[in-house]
């Protein structure tokens, strides 16, 4: 019983053909390109703005040299929050629910950015596993600690995406298959559990959004440190 | 749980980053920023030009 609940996490594939490719080609498709001309219309309007005050917002804290990572953290961002935004439409499947994908994305990204920390400038960034103060007889245990903390990163960087996601839409699927079994025998626990399904669904679009973007920020929290 | 099957984890890696390479960024890279017409002042707009940067 509890293992046909997962099953909806199955990597979909039809005829031996993968199914998640036409998943994740769902964001290019649904954003088209801003025409040459100047007056855009709403849509564009819409991304335009979207983009501008997110990268505007992620960048701030950055400093000139780690701008360069603009286009990949928006590409980043608009991939994310329309992946997760799409899979919660029925029968769609969300390819960020997949570990793989996350950690597909988040250990070559932060690894990235600890590289470029290490080659540019080293003493700075082995510098940020010991914090300032510390009592000397603390020392050597700290730096193991931050060092143990550093490399758990890109696992909880992916694993948070994946948890948060997969919960999300483990508990729909449950609530949803209770109120339809309860829908003839007991109608009114039914309809409690279609009020609960319908804020669970409410804090899911807020979840899907908000993972998104906190997936990003700490990209760029890590970017931050090391540039 | 399906999601910790090892067989696609490198079709799927593969994948999402050949489309998050090759098929994402020229959309977003279309997309300009250019500077709100000003009145006719004569001192210089605030605003230094940004564009996406490629150190």
């Amino acid at each position: 019983m509890t293992m046909n609940l997962f099953n909806q996490f199955l990597s979909p594939t039809f005829l031996g053909l993968p199914l998640i490719a036409i998943a994740l080609m769902a964001p290019c498709l649904l954003y088209p390109s801003p025409a040459p001309w100047w007056q855009s219309n709403r849509w564009t309007t819409l991304q335009n703005w979207f983009i501008g005050s997110f990268i505007k917002q992620i960048l701030s804290p950055i400093n000139t040299k780690g701008h360069s990572w603009a286009l990949l953290l928006a590409t980043l961002m608009v991939f994310l929050i329309t992946l997760n935004t799409l899979g919660l439409l029925p029968y769609t499947f969300t390819p960020t629910t997949q570990l793989s994908l996350n950690m597909a994305f988040a250990v070559p990204l932060w690894l990235a950015t600890v590289i470029m920390g290490f080659r540019n400038s080293p003493t700075h960034a082995l510098g940020h596993l010991l914090p300032e103060g510390t009592p000397t007889p603390l020392v050597p245990i700290l730096i193991i600690i931050e060092s143990i903390s550093l490399l758990i990163r890109p696992l909880a960087l992916g694993v948070r995406l994946t948890a948060n996601l997969t919960a999300g839409h483990l508990l729909i699927q449950l609530v949803s298959s209770a109120a339809f079994s309860l829908l003839l025998s007991q109608t009114t626990a039914a309809s409690l559990a279609v009020g609960l399904l319908l804020l669970l669904t409410i804090l899911e679009v807020a979840v899907a959004m908000i993972q998104a973007y906190v997936f990003v920020l700490l990209l760029s929290l890590y970017l931050q440190e090391n540039v | 749980m399906p999601q910790l099957n090892p067989a696609p984890w490198f079709l799927i890696l593969v994948f999402s980053w050949l489309i998050f390479l090759a098929l994402m960024p020229p959309k977003i890279l279309t997309h300009q920023f250019p500077h709100e017409p000003s009145t006719l002042t004569a001192h210089k707009p605030k605003a230094n030009s940004w564009t996406w940067a490629w150190q």
